[in-house]
């Protein structure tokens, strides 16, 4: 009995064992699928598109990774049903956008919120996940005045649904530059009691023409997404440009020589290989006679 | 009768099939004819064009099905090459206080330009003025002289200096004499003296279907031609930075347009005069009088010690090899 | 006394002796051998050069304004010498001529062995840029070259009437060959005075189209910012290094081509006294210019030029520059004072003294200051700190040298080195105790 036991004892001990060595093998088994996070941000343009910006990525081996080239489906939740309105997929860095092509179509619930859903349904590589976005409409309506001969850009929040200012809200102002846009005055100007801020413009900012591309944003908020508001306002300083590439100069192409070169060199070879000529017919002519 | 009926499943299957497999068709077709149309998206909804479908009939389609596809043009079409970007005139500020030779730079700056030879085109120098003074790293690339002496010495108009202020070269006119590189006093340009080991360079450039432009310098290199940094035009046109100030992990590199008076390190967006006035900019070896594109911050108030840039001071080496 | 026969005896060109043609050999194996180290340069580019990205520049540019200052002396010797009218120059001068054909045309040649693009070497006239002093070369060059040949042909062609005749029966073909190139030359009034008149102004005309030469020459290296090179002194430190160069080379080729062609009588140890002289002031002048150029910069310079006075007085170059300077023109000059160190056979090896430095000036012109650029010399291999050139180097040098020595030889062989028709011209005015010049 004894034996009996011991020997069934240890077969049960052995086989505990390796399940669990089975079981923690599994952690490290190369066919478990890692989860596709997905970040989605609402973007608004006023008087333009309405577009999600997606990006997807991954934990792999404790480092991240970009999700490339992956079907992404963008649905809203309405009534407790979800309806498709488009797909979209991730490009080679993992960043994908979305433009929602009839905004209008879409319905907001009772309470004004826009509910989205940005699914991935799973490769061979990664596991299907998804990611909600909720937003309420709101508008930046901007525009520039002078007082006190000062240049100044007005904007103001407003809540669409519930057609109310915005209050307490952070927006930046910047004019759009080649690469990044700068940022005109403060970080960012909170929104008074009736929505809206008030910024004076610095009147040496160069434009072309003097003109001015603006933007008031309003930067990835909780309730409201991205809003960009854009205006064109002839405040800036007229840029002059410095270039020599019209001057005849020293290293201009060989189109834009300096006269006094070409006219130098030109003579020079006319002269010296006139005088040349004429030795040449000098003994043509002591041939000929 | 279970006869005709037969024939008449068949026949109605038969028609039905050809007529499905007909709308397929000209549904694709509309779709592809769609998408070569210029047409734009249409927010008030549900209007309809009118289209022409694979078989030559007119018919209408909503507008929301169809899309606007940007044709795609040359973008040197919009200007020309050896004239430049209208409008811009580009600079770039060096951090000297934040540099502490990472030389991300120079692995960016090789790796997006096929370099191979043994000469780097942005080098981090190893600088100290005179015992006494405190030395410093020194990124130097092309400083794109207004005046540039490289090219007033060029007799075959190889390289030019162009409206942007970049000056770039053409590898299909260069002759090799080298002149410019005599010319050049910040020793910037290096030559190909041997067939230049780019790789699966003419592979790649077949399939991304890319045209050889002195916008894209080092792809490919020519045998016997000079090479140097080009400020990327590449990318600028596409907006992104140059690789180099993308790729430095403490942003001593700032990129801009001059005439927008804006510079950025991809993090932070200054204006240049400001930054310039704050921080004491000035040129490299400005009294030789070639009005260089390239500012320098002086290395005050250093974030980083001179000593950390050390263990990646590679005296003798800017080009890493394959092993 | 001699009569007009025996001159024309003495002058005329006569068949290869074995020596010469052992030479001519020699000459083609030196060239060969340089010619495949070029088809081997084409072919893997110029990193069979020591060249690097610092010293970009070595002895082809080095061999090239070598050439381009030894091509001076024809316009030092015919229009200087004729401008002061020194009638000693008479048996001089055509080879002066000579000598200055075969420079210039090599040092077309040797421009081109330096390019990294040869087969783009036409883009310098089709896309020429006139804001480049290459582009001024590529005008000066051929012009001065067409000068020389004039300078050297309208004299030459009642010689080649001359020689049409002597070799009538001993060699037709030959004979017919200096008949068509004589142009019908009968010495007619009016051919005379066509030649005259000619002779006046290429003669006039070459020495201008030299000094430019030089200067063009010079202005490739101070056209740059390079410390050592940025110097206001360049032209005329070009021009007078032609000069010495120039007159060094004449010194060494008259003694060899008197000696071989047995022409002591005609080339005499005066005209070697004289020629010693020339050489002399030639030195002179160099030295002082050399002064401007070292002596006075030593006095008050920037950093970068006191780096560059090390390198050259007592640092990597010490050796070359001392030799040059010291053993180059100092010595020259010194033993040039007396007159046992005019004669012939002294001459000679001064004048081989002074082209070897010459040759060696040239490197320390180019090389030095190319190692010292304004920023350090970091994150390239050790090697690129110095510059010695290499075996493909060294063969095309001295397959350039070979290929002017050729041309030299086959003129001499085929055109009388010294003039006949004028050599007989002034013993007649000497013997009818008229001076004149021709």
């Amino acid at each position: 009995m004894k034996k009996f036991n011991i020997t069934y004892f240890i077969s049960f001990v052995i086989i505990i064992s390796l399940n669990f060595v089975l079981g923690s093998s599994n952690l490290f088994a190369q066919t478990k699928k890692a989860k596709a996070r997905i970040n989605v941000d609402y973007v608004k343009v006023m008087d333009g598109e309405h577009y999600l910006n997606i990006k997807a990525s991954a934990r792999i081996n404790k480092k991240t990774v970009v999700v490339s080239d992956i079907e992404l489906s963008i649905l809203q939740e309405f009534n407790d049903e979800e309806i498709e309105i488009g797909t979209t997929s991730t490009d080679a860095s993992g960043m994908g956008k979305f433009i929602i092509n009839n905004f209008e179509d879409l319905q907001p619930d009772s309470l004004g919120v826009y509910d989205l859903i940005v699914s991935f349904a799973g490769n061979e590589l990664f596991k299907k996940s998804s990611k909600d976005v909720s937003f309420r409409n709101a508008d930046i309506n901007v525009e520039w005045i002078v007082k006190d001969s000062i240049n100044y850009v007005n904007a103001k929040l407003i809540d669409t649904q519930m057609d109310s200012a915005i209050a307490e809200m952070p927006l930046v102002v910047q004019v759009e530059r080649l690469f990044r846009p700068l940022v005109i005055g403060e970080d960012s100007y909170e929104t008074d009691e009736n929505g809206e801020i008030e910024v004076a413009i610095d009147d040496d900012i160069p434009g072309i023409d003097g003109n001015l591309d603006l933007e008031v944003v309003l930067s990835e908020s909780d309730d409201y997404g991205s809003i960009i508001a854009k205006l064109a306002a002839p405040i800036g300083t007229v840029i002059v440009e410095e270039s020599t590439f019209d001057q005849r100069t020293m290293w201009s192409p060989r189109g834009k020589t300096p006269i006094f070169l070409l006219a130098l060199t030109y003579s020079f070879v006319f002269i010296v290989w006139g005088i040349f000529i004429y030795l040449f017919f000098n003994l043509i002519r002591i041939n000929k006679s | 009768m279970e006869e005709s009926n037969k024939n008449a499943r068949r026949k109605f299957l038969d028609k039905g099939l050809k007529l499905g497999f007909a709308a397929a068709l000209g549904g694709i077709g509309i779709t592809k004819v769609a998408q070569n149309l210029n047409a734009k998206p249409n927010h008030s909804s549900h209007e309809k064009m009118e289209l022409m479908d694979t078989e030559g009939n007119i018919i209408e389609v909503d507008t929301t099905e169809v899309m606007e596809v940007t044709a795609k043009t040359d973008p040197d079409e919009k200007y020309n090459v050896r004239e430049g970007i209208p409008n811009r005139k580009f600079v770039m500020v060096v951090d000297l206080a934040k540099c502490k030779n990472a030389l991300a730079c120079q692995s960016a700056c090789n790796k997006h330009h096929y370099i191979t030879g043994d000469n780097a085109w942005i080098k981090v120098y190893n600088m100290q003025e005179s015992a006494d003074t405190a030395p410093y790293w020194m990124p130097v690339t092309c400083q794109h002289c207004d005046e540039p002496a490289c090219v007033t010495v060029c007799p075959v108009d190889a390289t030019f200096k162009r409206r942007d202020g970049l000056v770039l070269i053409d590898n299909e006119r260069c002759i090799g004499c080298r002149f410019c590189m005599a010319a050049c006093p910040y020793s910037i340009r290096v030559f190909n003296w041997s067939e230049p080991d780019q790789g699966e360079i003419y592979v790649d450039m077949d399939m991304s279907h890319h045209t050889p432009t002195p916008e894209h310098a080092g792809k490919p290199s020519k045998m016997g031609t000079v090479d140097k940094c080009d400020f990327c035009p590449h990318a600028i046109k596409n907006n992104e930075l140059p690789h180099c100030v993308t790729a430095c992990p403490n942003g001593v590199f700032y990129f801009g347009d001059k005439y927008e008076d804006t510079v950025t390190n991809g993090d932070e967006t200054l204006r240049l005069s400001k930054l310039l006035e704050d921080k004491a900019g000035y040129r490299y070896m400005e009294a030789l009088g070639t009005q260089p594109s390239v500012y320098y911050l002086p290395p005050t108030d250093r974030l980083v010690d001179f000593k950390d840039g050390l263990e990646n001071y590679k005296e003798y080496e800017s080009v890493a090899k394959p092993e | 006394m001699k009569s007009r026969e025996q001159f024309i005896q003495d002058l005329a060109p006569k068949k290869f002796t074995k020596a010469e043609k052992i030479w001519l050999g020699l000459l083609i194996i030196v060239i060969f051998a340089g010619f495949l180290a070029y088809v081997d340069q084409v072919r893997s580019g110029l990193k069979v050069t020591n060249l690097n990205d610092y010293a970009l520049w070595g002895i082809y540019i080095s061999n090239f304004v070598f050439f381009i200052a030894t091509s001076f002396v024809g316009a030092a010797t015919v229009a200087i010498l004729r401008l002061t009218k020194n009638a000693w120059r008479t048996p001089l001068v055509r080879i002066a001529e000579i000598i200055s054909l075969a420079a210039i045309i090599m040092a077309g040649v040797t421009i081109i062995i330096d390019l990294g693009r040869p087969d783009r070497a036409l883009y310098t006239i089709i896309y020429a840029r006139f804001q480049s002093p290459i582009t001024w070369d590529v005008i000066i060059i051929p012009t001065y070259l067409v000068a020389i040949f004039f300078l050297l042909y309208f004299p030459l062609l009642p010689d080649l009437a001359i020689l049409k005749e002597f070799y009538n029966k001993s060699n037709p073909r030959l004979s017919k060959w200096y008949g068509k190139l004589s142009l019908n030359w009968k010495g007619s009034t009016v051919q005379k005075a066509l030649q005259q008149k000619s002779i006046k102004i290429i003669a006039v005309l070459v020495l201008p189209l030299g000094l430019i030469l030089q200067t063009i020459d010079a202005w490739l290296f101070s056209s740059t910012y390079r410390i050592g090179w940025n110097s206001t002194n360049f032209g005329p430190y070009f021009i007078s290094g032609a000069f010495v160069a120039g007159v060094g080379t004449l010194v060494v080729t008259i003694y060899m081509v008197r000696k071989v062609k047995g022409l002591e009588d005609y080339i005499t140890d005066y005209h070697f006294d004289k020629l010693g002289k020339f050489l002399a002031l030639a030195c002179l002048i160099y030295l002082y210019f050399n002064a401007n150029e070292y002596l006075m910069p030593a006095y008050a310079s920037t950093v970068n030029e006191e780096v560059h006075l090390d390198t050259l007085f007592t640092g990597h170059y010490s050796t070359i520059f001392w030799f040059v300077t010291i053993g180059g023109l100092v010595v020259p000059v010194i033993l040039l004072m007396f007159k046992k160190g005019r004669k012939p056979l002294a001459m000679f090896w001064i004048g081989i003294l002074v082209v070897l430095a010459s040759w060696w000036k040239r490197y320390i012109i180019v090389t030095p200051t190319l190692l010292h650029p304004y920023l350090p010399i970091q994150g390239v291999p050790e090697s690129w700190r110095d510059y010695f050139p290499s075996l493909h180097e060294w063969l095309i040098t001295g397959s350039n040298l070979a290929t002017a020595l050729l041309i030299l030889t086959l003129l001499v062989r085929y055109l009388p080195v010294v003039a006949i028709q004028r050599t007989i011209d002034e013993s007649e005015l000497e013997n009818n105790g008229q001076i004149g010049e021709s």
